[in-house]
């Protein structure tokens, strides 16, 4: 038998290259009616009242009174409505629905209905949420939640310090630009509400239907289409539009499908937190890090949604893959009137590993270190315990990872030889990284208790019932070889749907690089099942999770074994400068992963370069600002994605280093693939220039500014 | 439902356009963003891109003619273009839209911003506007108003872009866009120079994108000429420069960066 | 009025009656069920809806149905039947340039419109003839390759 590891063929290629995959766009139902959302145009107001023209005949609006149930869209906490009643708080906050036969007149019935506004003075600003006293969004406090943990002694170590070096880091929005704008399909039949779409997590938009309709699962069923991209932006948003959809559908009985166009997709779904970082670090004479005093504040944007979870995962990344006895770490994400800031590949991971990386830049800078070298000796290893005290059970290959990037990379040679004739201006710089796999801390046994079945039928076919997701990233194609491997049969016996949750148990969401550590792993028990009473004709087996021993996690004082597993990540990024725009080209990209061993070599490649691709976008083109209230980049004219010319291919590597937890020692992958890429760019960029920068997205416009001194 | 006219030349185009006042149509990139989502109410929709008046091209003399319908695929594949008109137009947009845009609509549209245009104020280019009553040569400079606003006369189409040609020039050409294809400019820099026999004999300098038309000054180019200090050429343009801040860049940079262009370049 | 715009659509004729400043991207997706032409920005930015108009590159979601009144449109649900297909479609696998899919058909006709241009194209030029086509999960490296590929092994269907 081959190693899993070499290329299978996608399982959802054939339907994909053909053109035949149906997106949610692509459905067509007998009577089905089109949606359009009337949305807040301001930022912060109280709905006065609503003028509707009179309805056409074959057309229907809904609003928050057609909730049966409650209108609070269930996450962590419960304070986003569906569809506002009397107030809203952001632009883009859905007010209404209105459905009819034909798609643009119902968008133009839409554009002619007034809403009278009283306005209410907005939060705009992270800035400004953090100096507000009073008439605030969410609760008694500017912030959604307000976190913080110590290890060591930090004041002892600050008096023993012989220097500090301080920065403040912001970095911007980033919107996750799937190519498939949110879309979703409800129909209403029987009793039982169906809803289809682009969607990550098929059992949240379950929990969705069940609070908005208060009906029991029993009535309930949602199926997955062919989706066009998600990374992180199809995971808690889509259950807005769903719950939208099949409320038009209850009313009407007629199947109602709800899609965004792009403007309407930037606008109101959710996009990566902006944040601040505060960073002191405290050296002693000879350069060690001695202790650090971190302050980590995240723009949540209107509603809490996700957000304590984003900013659980920055301040337990924020330590970066340092070893420093002695830290402080506190972290607040903020309420402001935008568009809720959510998930979105890499999850915290990104804002807080540009900010240490570039700190640590800043650091050797400042001491006259090489940077590099200061990493090193600084660098986690095996059986050291992590920022909140947790335990790395297994190698942490960091210097070996990190040689190999820097010599694949040619980088001393590069970083010192000064810039080229040309008058642009070369330079390079690293970063070192890791990703938490899974959920954060004990959640994946608190939260889900995911389970997986798989089914042999008579034919000897076996289909494999999960309910992650198929969104680009090739689930359906590695879990299926898992299984495949397990049973040694073909993969071409093996069968995996897009996930209904009417056949299917609920294996928790398809987020956190959690799909092959976790779901992976619950297939390959229910296989080892499976392969046990193989003989038997047809039947069911089913693996459910359960929490690794020896592994502790204390949630209130964020003690222990924040994730079930860690990814390792070392990247090299050279760019050219041109000084007299500060526009750069990205000459070459070089990365080093330790994801454990690769189920399937070439899906590997693709989250490789795509989630290089994501994040060189977040650190240097992506720019979405907002201003009074509103974002300025609202079209792909605006918000800018890397094209086939702005990127080089990635050379990498992935070092042997094979996950005990996961399945054929496969650890998660996607996101780790992104967080790295925008402060190797930031250490580039300050090679190229000499000066230190402390912002993402590293624009020209801000290039120069640095470049001015300012 | 609105009617869709086809013209089998331009004669014919003409009279339809004075008597049926239609909405006029050639690549349509440009104006399906702005018309988006909303279809025309019963104005007849006249679509001139198959008109083979307009989709020649051809040099007479010392003057390259452009038919206003030529796509910007078709002008790049023409052998009749020079280098300092190639470069430009081969920067503007991607594949797709450079297949369907036109020159001419591009020109109508009458973006700040719109690639096509600091070189053709840099060379002088005249335009050749048609209607039933005749036509008329306008100077580029002399047709564009403001963002969206030019001397098309209702009646009256454009027909033709007539560039000089002349051997001996050289251009630089940097369009400053948001990234490395597809981007609209945040601000280009389309300099001209003429070196005939080893020392300057002409120069024209254009910037795209930092004022409601092009920038371009001949007297600025004439001081040029006669070795004003470079310093003093700055602040003549910086006067002249009146960019904004929107979603792409801001004021702030796009000034910046065209005043470094410029000295870079007449620092070279 | 009443004025029929006629086409030939993946080789056939066919006619409609239709407001003419319709995008050809709904006509393709609502009028003939050609769902594989895809609408991801509606402003021409991502070429998700990209056909081939006579051969060359359009993005179908700017162009107006009249403009194609006399025009060979083909969409992937037509060029799926052709070789050169086959021979992308093979070459898009093994290299793995196919993830979320989406912008998959609209890749597939840049690449045919490319190929058709050049059938020896360098890596530049493959990126240049891809640069209005945007990819969110393969970082373009798998597509250009797949493409790079096909040329290489599809002797003679591109002559």
């Amino acid at each position: 038998m081959k190693p899993i590891t070499e290329a299978a063929n996608r399982l959802d290629f054939e339907d994909k290259i053909t053109g035949a995959a149906r997106y949610c766009a692509d459905i067509r139902m007998e009577g089905m009616l089109f949606a359009k959302t009337l949305r807040a145009t301001v930022a912060r107001a109280w709905i006065r009242a609503i003028h509707i023209p009179p309805l056409p005949s074959g057309m229907a609006v809904i609003d928050w009174r057609d909730i049966p149930g409650k209108n609070a869209v269930p996450i962590v906490t419960d304070d986003q409505p569906f569809l506002a009643e009397n107030c809203v708080n952001y632009v883009g906050e859905p007010i209404l629905l209105a459905v009819g036969p034909d798609r643009a007149e119902t968008a133009s019935f839409i554009r002619q209905i007034v809403v009278e506004y009283e306005e209410r003075k907005p939060i705009l600003t992270l800035e400004e949420a953090m100096g507000r006293d009073g008439d605030f969004i969410s609760g008694n406090q500017p912030w959604f939640a307000s976190y913080g943990y110590d290890k060591g002694d930090l004041e002892g170590a600050m008096r023993r310090a012989a220097r500090c070096v301080a920065d403040t880091f912001t970095t911007g929005y980033q919107e996750q630009a799937y190519l498939e704008p949110q879309g979703m399909v409800a129909s209403f039949e029987d009793g039982v509400i169906t809803v289809r779409g682009s969607m990550q997590c098929p059992y949240y938009i379950v929990d969705a239907l069940k609070n908005a309709l208060g009906w029991e699962t029993d009535r309930i069923r949602v199926i997955q289409l062919p989706t066009g991209g998600g990374f992180g932006g199809k995971e808690e948003y889509p259950s807005i539009p769903a719950v939208h959809a099949a409320l038009a559908a209850i009313k009407t009985g007629k199947p109602v499908q709800l899609v965004f166009d792009r403007k309407e997709d930037i606008l109101c779904t959710t996009k990566r937190h902006p944040s601040q970082i505060t960073i002191k670090s405290y050296l002693d004479a000879e350069g060690n890090i001695l202790a650090r005093d971190i302050d980590v504040a995240a723009d949540g944007g209107a509603y809490a949604g996700l957000s304590s979870v984003v900013l659980q995962r920055m301040i337990y990344s924020i330590g970066g893959v340092y070893r420093v006895e002695n830290l402080r770490i506190h972290g607040r994400v903020y309420a402001t009137n935008k568009a809720v800031s959510g998930a979105f590949r890499g999850f915290g991971g990104p804002q807080a590993f540009f900010a240490m990386e570039t700190h640590m830049e800043h650091i050797a800078r400042q001491t006259g270190m090489d940077s590099v070298q200061l990493r090193q000796r600084h660098f986690l290893r095996q059986e050291d315990s992590t920022s909140t005290g947790g335990h790395l059970r297994s190698p942490v290959p960091l210097h070996e990872m990190t040689d190999l990037a820097l010599r694949l990379s040619d980088y001393y040679r590069k970083r010192e030889q000064p810039n080229t004739d040309s008058g642009k201006l070369r330079g390079i710089g690293c970063s070192v990284f890791f990703h938490g796999c899974g959920f954060t801390g004990s959640g994946e046994q608190d939260l889900i208790r995911p389970r997986v079945r798989l089914r042999k039928d008579v034919d000897g076919i076996v289909h494999v019932l999960a309910s992650s997701a198929e969104i680009g990233q090739g689930a359906m194609t590695t879990l299926s070889k898992i299984v495949a491997r397990t049973l040694s049969i073909p993969l071409s016996q093996v069968r995996y749907e897009y996930p209904d949750t009417k056949v299917c148990p609920d294996s928790g969401p398809t987020v956190a690089s959690r799909s092959v550590l976790v779901v992976g792993k619950l297939l390959l028990q229910a296989g080892l099942e499976m392969k046990k009473r193989w003989s038997e004709k047809a039947f069911e087996t089913e693996a459910r999770f359960t929490y690794p021993k020896g592994f502790s996690w204390d949630k209130e004082n964020h003690q222990g074994d924040a994730y079930l597993e860690y990814s390792w990540g070392a990247n090299v990024v050279e760019v050219e400068l041109d000084p007299v725009t500060c526009d750069y080209k990205i000459k070459g990209v070089w990365a080093v992963y330790d994801a454990g061993t690769p189920i399937d070599k070439k899906i590997v490649a693709g989250q490789v370069e795509g989630g290089m691709a994501q994040g060189l976008g977040y650190g240097g083109m992506e720019n979405l600002e907002y201003a009074d209230g509103k974002p300025v980049q609202v079209s792909f004219t605006d918000y800018i994605l890397p094209t086939s010319l702005d990127l080089p291919p990635v050379t990498f590597r992935l070092v042997d280093n094979e996950s005990v937890l996961g399945p054929y020692g496969a650890r998660g992958l996607g996101e780790l693939t992104l967080v790295g890429a925008a402060p190797a760019l930031a250490a580039a960029i300050e090679n190229a220039t000499g000066r230190p920068v402390n912002r993402l997205p590293l624009t020209p416009e801000y290039l120069l500014e640095v470049m001015n001194g300012g | 439902m609105a009617v869709a006219v086809y013209p089998r030349n331009l004669a014919e185009a003409l009279r339809i356009l004075e008597i049926q006042s239609p909405l006029v149509l050639a690549g349509g990139t440009d104006l399906m963003v702005k018309r988006a989502g909303t279809y025309p109410d019963e104005c007849p929709v006249m679509y001139i891109g198959n008109l083979p008046e307009l989709r020649q091209i051809s040099r007479q003399g010392e003057e390259l003619r452009v038919g206003a319908a030529c796509t910007f695929t078709e002008l790049l594949a023409s052998p009749l273009l020079p280098d300092y008109l190639r470069v430009p137009l081969a920067q503007i947009a991607s594949p797709a839209i450079r297949n369907a845009a036109t020159i001419g609509g591009n020109l109508c549209n009458a973006s700040p911003a719109a690639d096509a245009l600091p070189m053709l104020y840099a060379l002088d280019a005249h335009f050749i506007l048609v209607s039933a009553a005749g036509e008329c040569r306008m100077p580029v400079r002399d047709f564009f108003l403001g963002p969206g606003k030019t001397m098309l006369a209702a009646g009256q189409l454009l027909a033709e872009i007539r560039i000089p040609i002349r051997e001996g020039w050289r251009c630089i050409y940097r369009k400053v866009g948001m990234r490395r294809a597809n981007s609209l400019s945040k601000l280009s820099f389309y300099a001209l120079s003429d070196c005939a026999g080893g020392r300057l004999q002409d120069i024209r300098i254009a910037f795209g994108a930092v004022a409601p038309t092009v920038v371009r000054s001949r007297e600025a180019e004439m001081k040029i000429l006669s070795g004003l200090p470079v310093e003093e050429i700055i602040l003549m343009y910086n006067g002249l420069i009146k960019p904004i801040d929107d979603a792409r860049s801001s004021s702030r940079y796009r000034r910046e960066a065209c005043i470094r262009l410029l000295k870079q370049y007449l620092q070279s | 009025m009443g004025e029929k715009i006629s086409f030939v659509l993946n080789g056939a004729n066919v006619s409609l009656e239709t407001e003419p400043m319709r995008r050809l991207l709904d006509v393709l997706r609502e009028d003939f069920g050609l769902t594989g032409s895809k609408e991801g920005c509606g402003e021409g930015e991502c070429g998700a809806c990209a056909v081939l108009v006579d051969g060359r590159l359009i993005n179908s979601c700017l162009m107006p149905v009249l403009a194609v009144q006399g025009k060979r449109v083909v969409t992937i649900e037509g060029f799926r039947e052709t070789a050169r297909f086959h021979a992308l479609s093979g070459s898009f696998d093994r290299a793995g340039a196919v993830q979320c899919g989406f912008c998959t058909p609209g890749m597939l006709l840049a690449a045919e419109a490319l190929l058709t241009d050049n059938p020896d194209p360098t890596e530049e030029d493959i990126r240049g003839a891809l640069s209005g086509n945007l990819c969110r999960c393969t970082g373009y490296t798998a597509i250009v390759e797949a493409i790079r590929n096909a040329a290489r092994e599809g002797e003679g269907l591109w002559p």
